[in-house]
């Protein structure tokens, strides 16, 4: 017998039919606004070098442009703090025990039950699991 | 060169299959990618309009979104993470018996 994927269709749709009406809208909105022509990047240079003049504040980019450094600079720090976040939700236990990825000696791996997995957390055992 | 509405019917088109896909699926795996697709929807307008405007600012703003969307997504698979240890499934719903 073969397998082959199949659409999941078990869930419910009916709230669906709100983003369905809202891109009629938005096609109605559009298709009916109208433009000018695009202006296009003229004249000679190249954009991605210009991106890369743009995004520190620096002049000779042949396309005009804002600049972008403080918000280079604090994008840094979202992307540092995003990280760290994240690497603080996969390592803290449900009972507050450290036992992160980045530890390689675990100290109760004589009980079975409690074994790190490879992703650095632990395994549940049955009794526990409350539903 | 192609009129600026095309862009805006894919970028529309983009949005609304990713909130489609926030309204029906209860997968907190597809509930992120949904969150992209959006993501990615205002990105093509920023281009777009770049474009239109003969202006790279749009541009370096849509790499801006790409970085934050990459910090969202870090956060969002850490929360899944969770999720998954808590309740052993990734299933949105089953997060609301935390209310209490």
């Amino acid at each position: 017998m073969t397998t082959r994927p199949e659409l999941k269709t078990d869930g419910n749709f009916l709230p669906g039919l709100i983003a369905l009406a809202l891109f009629g809208v938005f096609a109605a909105v559009f298709l009916t606004a109208s433009f000018p022509d695009p202006a296009g990047f003229a004249g000679e240079g190249s954009i991605t070098a210009s991106i890369g003049y743009a995004m520190f504040n620096l002049a000779g980019g042949a396309h005009p442009s804002e600049g972008f450094l403080v918000a280079f600079e604090i994008i840094d720090f979202v992307l540092v703090a995003a990280l760290a976040a994240a690497v603080m939700l996969a390592k803290t236990e449900e009972d507050g025990r450290i036992a992160g990825a980045l530890r390689f000696d675990s100290d109760d791996s004589n009980d079975e039950s409690a074994a790190t997995r490879t992703d650095g957390g632990r395994d549940r055992p049955r009794s526990e699991e409350g539903r | 060169m192609v009129p600026a509405q095309y862009y805006l019917v894919l970028s529309a088109a983009m949005f609304c299959i990713g909130l489609f896909g926030i309204l029906t699926r209860r997968n907190a795996l597809l509930f992120l990618m949904s969150v992209e697709l959006m993501l990615t929807a205002a990105n093509i307008n920023f281009v777009a309009f770049s474009l239109q405007h003969g202006n790279l600012t749009g541009q370096v703003f849509s790499l801006f979104t790409i970085a934050l969307a990459a910090a969202e997504v870090a956060v969002g698979i850490g929360i899944i993470l969770v999720l998954y240890r808590s309740f052993r499934d990734v299933d949105v719903t089953q997060a609301t018996t935390m209310r209490w």
